[in-house]
């Protein structure tokens, strides 16, 4: 993959922010969290309702406004 | 659906990810804490002023009546000040960093400073061994209760960071733990951890598969059973594309077993009569989250320093083998762990057609880095440790430096343990269903016996030497 190919990381159906992660999947600040660095760059794929890596791609990707390149840490 | 594919990052490289990792992970914050706090008790303790770490680090001692407690806290409310000031500080600005409003992290921080003092406070209690007050288990109870019972505004969890507690705790651990241990203790604890992790997945993946669930559901909830908890079950989710609602359903596992293993644990434990180190590796190779584990062993840590009879050993011993069976058997290889079952998902379970490719990196993304900053600890302690002699390690380095650190930790744990309580609220869990139930308690059952059997027969005589 190069840089600016499509991937969930940068697509409109993805969200990957620590407290929207928290709030969607219950429980998990209980002993757990999405700040850590075992959850990598996962995030939440709308579209397709699944919980996957930000470098997962599909036929279905939306450019995200203002996302130009991967960004797996960012919580 | 169209065919979702991973695809490999070679040539995202860019540096700006990565590095922002250093401010924005929790991991590294407790490293920085923790690390922050060894450096500068050292210091302190190389310069001649290691009265001030031992003025900060402090914590109620044992009492026999509410006056004497109350005079201790009369006596030292500058200190407590001083120290709740600095806590606030650091966890502040590490959560705001971490995206956390500071005017909620405020509010939450004084009341978790507040309900830490009255639970250490209780601890101390010279009749607390007799009625279980163990601080950890009292502190999860009291969590507990007010979340599920008088209930708290959501925006207090800001300040209830699990996770970051337990993490900064470890890392604070590290300086009492000798490397020499980690070395001399660490290969049985990985084996141990190896084989239970590896039987534990598999009885919950093949019950699961033959229920008739989800492969992914199963390797989710095989990973939360076996690894290390609800961070593995997330981690392994996302390595094989789960669909949404199955990582809630392995947290909501996780979290109805870890509290009740943190408390069956030690009760069987004691029942038993297992000597420190033994409870301790059973609860590593048992509990299922960390947080979880240290609130079980610490609990077991405290009966055998107070000395409760038919305990042998000492808490150090319980919390030490818990460590490395944890930290060092099970945690670190959750990279691992997503990386292989990653390549299985993609190679078995989604014959999509389309070439996807998990990258090799992913072991090393995944890495809990905070257990960086617990070796980093350790060896530093060990490196000021080698130059002195065993007396005078026991007679200046240890009540100077050690000591402190280890009260240090305590209060972080407390507030991890408080945490845990605080923001489990049961109504707000996933309902699991029949078969993950099913999947899940089949591990937990072969996991807990197979861990009692290797730590209290085959590596017994390893265990229960372990830091004598």
């Amino acid at each position: 993959m190069t840089p600016g190919e499509p991937h969930c990381g940068a697509c409109a159906h993805f969200r990957n922010d620590a407290a929207y992660l928290e709030e969607a999947l219950a429980g998990w600040a209980s002993l757990g969290s999405a700040h850590g660095s075992a959850r990598g760059g996962d995030g939440i794929c709308g579209r397709h309702d699944r919980y996957l890596s930000a470098r997962s791609r599909c036929d279905d990707f939306t450019p995200r406004r203002g996302a130009s390149s991967l960004t797996p840490s960012a919580p | 659906m169209s065919k979702l594919e991973a695809v490999l990052p070679r040539n995202l490289t860019s540096a700006a990810p990565r590095w922002r990792e250093l401010w924005l992970k929790e991991d590294w914050w407790a490293i920085w804490l923790g690390l922050g706090i060894v450096v500068a008790g050292y210091v302190l303790f190389a310069t001649g002023h290691s009265a001030v770490l031992k003025w900060i680090a402090v914590a109620p001692p044992k009492w026999t009546s509410l006056a004497q407690l109350g005079s201790h806290f009369a006596a030292n409310m500058a200190r407590y000040l001083t120290q709740f000031a600095l806590w606030l500080a650091v966890f502040a600005a590490a959560l705001s960093a971490l995206g956390y409003k500071a005017r909620e992290v405020v509010p939450s921080f004084v009341l978790l400073y507040l309900l830490a003092v009255l639970v250490i406070a209780s601890g101390q209690w010279d009749e607390a061994n007799r009625y279980n007050f163990e601080p950890p288990l009292l502190a999860l109870a009291l969590g507990l209760v007010i979340s599920n019972g008088i209930g708290l505004p959501r925006s207090l969890d800001a300040g209830f960071r699990v996770e970051f507690y337990v993490k900064t705790g470890i890392v604070l651990l590290g300086a009492t733990l000798p490397f020499t241990l980690i070395l001399w203790a660490g290969p049985v604890a990985i084996l141990q951890a190896s084989i239970v992790s590896v039987v534990t997945f598999l009885v919950i993946f093949f019950v699961g598969a033959r229920l008739g669930l989800d492969r992914r559901l199963c390797a989710t909830l095989g990973a939360g059973g076996a690894v290390c908890g609800v961070s593995a079950a997330i981690a392994v989710a996302g390595a094989v594309g789960a669909k949404r609602e199955h990582a809630p359903v392995a947290i909501t596992l996780v979290i109805f077993w870890a509290i009740v293993m943190i408390f069956a644990l030690p009760l069987v434990s004691r029942a038993l009569h297992l000597p420190a180190g033994i409870a301790g590796a059973w609860i590593g190779t048992s509990e299922f989250a960390d947080a979880a584990g240290y609130a079980a062993a610490e609990s077991y840590a405290g009966l055998a320093n107070g000395h409760v009879a038919g305990i042998a050993g000492s808490g150090d011993q319980a919390t030490f083998a818990f460590t490395l069976m944890k930290v060092v058997g099970r945690d670190v290889w959750i990279g691992i762990w997503a990386f292989a079952l990653a390549i299985i998902s993609i190679t078995r379970w989604e014959r999509t057609g389309a070439s996807r490719r998990p990258d090799v990196a992913e072991i090393w993304w995944r890495f809990p880095k905070f257990v960086l900053g617990f070796v980093a600890a350790s060896l530093i302690v060990t490196a000021v440790a080698s130059s002195y002699s065993l007396a005078d390690y026991n007679k200046l380095v240890s009540p100077a430096l050690v000591t402190p650190i280890k009260d240090l930790r305590t209060w972080a744990f407390i507030f991890c343990f408080l945490s845990i309580g605080l923001t489990t609220r049961f109504r707000g869990l996933a309902r699991t269903g029949r078969g993950p139930f099913l999947a899940f308690s089949a591990g937990v059952a072969v996991n807990v016996l197979l861990g009692l059997l290797l730590s209290a027969v085959v590596f017994a005589a390893h265990w229960q030497s372990l830091a004598r």
